[in-house]
């Protein structure tokens, strides 16, 4: 069980393209986690715009192994909800 | 009214088609810029429709759908993107003027050489293997492109990609196929049949609205762009983003395009392949036994059936024809249909031809009407 903390926290996994990212969040649905898509920070990004697909942290393990397998890569990063 | 010119664009396009692609509209912003919700909407639209797609044709992912306005756009891309200074061309005698213009371009320029294999389409004996054997009998050290037609569009005349496909790959060649006239008639698999850039309209086999149009990479295909700008990412580099689709899509798409052509795909999905292919031809069969009683028509290729006939008849030019059915009310297509090369392996006389194309709306209650009122314009 993880702590409350942690389950209240959103990960996210910074990708190139909007379709990269709709694509994550098809395959972290296919999963049954949460998943939404939102254009990354520009100012963190050293190339200019890209997007995001954020889920919960309590989950970002198996998250990240999901991506990780259908060959998405990610940018590591996570913040507080709140 | 009787719409005979389906290879041209389908008619009429179904009513899931024109809700979706007025919706998108109403509902959507410009997609993959910014992420507020009708950005968003737009680019939800765009995913759908390049996973159904990508379902539809046997690509590897969503990712490996661009979206073009056209087949002639996604050709051009394709080919100009694939070419190197120096490489050799192979195009089959049926193409059209969307294959053999850009490649007649790069020979012009001096960028690439290119050489015609033949289709056999007027040979009763015509097998896979002979066309096979006719194209590799052609294949260079310098061959590095291979773009073929699936289906011609001025006859019922098939191409077989499979073949061609597993050539391509024993020669070490890319394989590009054309596949305007088969998309949402024949089955087509880009995996399979070993295709490396898919082409085709929306708006015809599809029943998308015109604007619409998919290039499907297959596995592993990096080409070079034919268009740079925006593409609502990477936006401080100088250069197109190395990611499909995003790097072949510069400049805003035309989503509610997007949005009827998935429409229409689904639609095309719900009939099923097999069904409107076994219809179509039932409806060229039935055609050919009518035609073959009228004195003085004559069809091209007749040992070959398909949604698509090519007819002349003595004593009246094509266009003549083409417009005296209109005034009945009959839609068909005269002339050259901008497939010079195919028209001469045809043997096609001056003035070209008229030119039947079926769609998933035509009956053969249409099919009788056509011909009686062929018949009488013939008797007149």
């Amino acid at each position: 069980m993880m702590p409350k903390e942690t389950n209240r926290k959103t990960c996210f996994c910074g990708v190139p393209t909007v379709t990269q990212a709709m694509r994550a969040r098809e395959l972290l649905a296919r999963a049954a986690i949460r998943a939404d898509v939102i254009q990354a920070n520009s100012s963190g990004q050293k190339r200019g715009c890209a997007y995001s697909v954020s889920f919960p942290c309590a989950q970002e393990k198996i998250a990240r192994s999901i991506l990780r397998e259908a060959g998405i890569r990610c940018q590591r990063g996570s913040h507080d909800l709140f | 009214m009787i719409y005979f010119d389906n290879a041209a664009t389908s008619f009429p396009k179904p009513e899931a088609v024109i809700r979706a692609q007025e919706r998108a509209m109403r509902e959507c912003g410009n997609p993959g810029r910014g992420s507020h919700r009708l950005a968003m909407r737009g680019a939800e639209i765009l995913y759908e429709c390049r996973s159904e797609a990508a379902l539809f044709f046997g690509a590897e992912s969503p990712e490996n759908v661009v979206f073009t306005w056209n087949a002639t756009a996604a050709l051009n891309m394709a080919i100009k993107g694939l070419v190197r200074p120096g490489d050799h061309i192979l195009i089959s005698d049926l193409e059209h003027n969307a294959v053999l213009r850009p490649v007649q371009k790069l020979a012009d320029r001096g960028v690439a050489s290119y050489d015609i294999f033949p289709s056999f389409a007027t040979d009763p004996g015509r097998t896979a293997e002979r066309i096979c054997r006719a194209a590799e009998e052609k294949i260079t050290p310098r061959t590095k492109l291979l773009i073929c037609t699936h289906a011609s569009n001025i006859c019922p005349a098939v191409m077989p990609l499979r073949e061609l496909g597993a050539l391509c790959r024993k020669h070490g060649i890319k394989f590009v196929a054309d596949a305007s006239q088969s998309a949402g008639h024949l089955p087509i698999s880009v995996r399979e049949m070993q295709i490396d850039a898919l082409c085709l309209p929306g708006h015809k086999g599809l029943l998308g609205p015109q604007g619409s149009g998919l290039l499907i990479w297959g596995k592993d295909v990096f080409a070079d762009t034919l268009l740079e700008g925006g593409s609502g990412t990477r936006s401080l580099d100088r250069v197109m983003p190395q990611e499909s689709p995003e790097r072949y899509e510069a400049g805003t798409v035309a989503t509610p395009a997007i949005a009827g052509l998935l429409a229409g795909i689904r639609e095309v999905r719900r009939q099923g392949i097999a069904a409107i292919a076994e219809r179509e031809c039932r409806l060229s069969e039935r055609l050919q036994a009518e035609l073959s009683r009228l004195p003085g028509v004559r069809v091209a290729v007749p040992h070959l059936k398909g949604p698509v006939l090519l007819l002349t008849a003595s004593g009246i030019a094509p266009d003549a024809l083409a417009n005296t059915l209109n005034e009945r009310g009959v839609c068909t297509r005269a002339g050259y249909h901008c497939a010079g090369l195919a028209h001469r392996t045809l043997g096609t006389p001056d003035g070209g031809a008229l030119r039947v194309s079926f769609g998933g709306n035509n009956t053969a209650g249409e099919v009788f009407a056509f011909v009686r009122i062929l018949s009488e314009i013939l008797q007149n």
